[in-house]
């Protein structure tokens, strides 16, 4: 998604709660991430108990999201109110938010995701062919 | 350029803080000195600050972006808006010392537009050496 499309597509995003983030793969995508979620979290008055498991969702994506990043930068989306929220991992290759959930897979415990969220769902992006991880959360 | 992190949000009072610890995230991803760390998050403040009260007539709401990117020892940080500009406004309700903040705080201040023209302020920081003796990568 290039130009003017990719102009209105983010105009659009960013009204409202939303908050969308893109960073360089590498070094900041931790930091960046977990203090954004954090944040919006905090200000929606979620309970600390469900902030740090949010933040045990953004550090197995910061493990593995990278990975499949189509250029290079890791895109994502947060919304949340006092009830619920929304985490999606933006712009992955084709194929990148299965490969995504497949990678959060652990011995015995499962998949971490499925795991700690209400739901885990892949979408495609809705300009060009690649995929989007979209993970809902529940303050309680 | 490629920017290291963009960041694109309301325009809400409420939503200066999320800009803030996103810069403290990168701030630690390259070894940003405190003290230079915090002068950079006060003068980003400012700016999202100036879109939050002026960019949009009351009663609208529109998006804020903040693109910040290292090369070398120099951090540009850009935020931007899709609203009316920066004009006087002799009814505003701040102390009219943003942007004078900011220039004190930056090496470099621009004022200007994109090529979308959409309003951006263009605040470039100079990191001292401190920094690379730290980390000398760029993420």
């Amino acid at each position: 998604m290039r130009g003017r499309a990719a102009e209105e597509h983010r105009h659009e995003q960013a009204i409202g709660n939303l908050t969308r983030v893109r960073v360089a793969n590498g070094p900041l995508v931790e930091p960046v991430l977990r203090r954004v979620v954090s944040m919006v979290l905090a200000r929606a008055d979620w309970p600390v108990d469900r902030l740090d498991d949010a933040l045990l969702v953004c550090d197995a994506l910061c493990a593995h999201a990278p990975a499949y990043a189509s250029d290079g930068r890791l895109a994502f989306s947060v919304q949340a109110d006092e009830h619920e929220a929304e985490l999606r991992v933006l712009e992955l290759t084709a194929d990148g938010a299965t490969e995504l959930v497949r990678d959060t897979m652990l011995p015995v415990v499962g998949n971490v995701l499925e795991r700690i969220a209400d739901s885990v769902s892949i979408e495609p992006e809705r300009h060009g062919e690649g995929s989007q991880l979209v993970i809902a959360l529940s303050s309680s | 350029m490629t920017p290291d992190m963009e960041l694109a949000l309301a325009a809400r009072a409420e939503n200066i803080a999320i800009v803030r610890h996103a810069l403290g995230g990168f701030g630690e991803a390259f070894a940003v000195p405190e003290p230079k760390l915090s002068d950079i998050r006060l003068a980003v403040t400012e700016a999202c600050a100036n879109v939050v009260v002026h960019a949009y007539p009351e009663g609208d709401e529109g998006p804020m972006e903040v693109v910040a990117s290292m090369r070398g020892d120099e951090l540009t940080v850009l935020v931007r808006d899709w609203g009316r500009g920066i004009k006087p406004r002799p009814d505003s309700p701040g102390l009219g010392l943003g942007l004078s903040l900011i220039a004190a705080l930056a090496e470099q201040v621009q004022l200007g537009h994109d090529s979308n023209e959409h309003t951006e302020v263009r605040m470039t920081f100079a990191l001292d050496e401190e920094r690379l003796g730290v980390n000398g990568h760029s993420p």
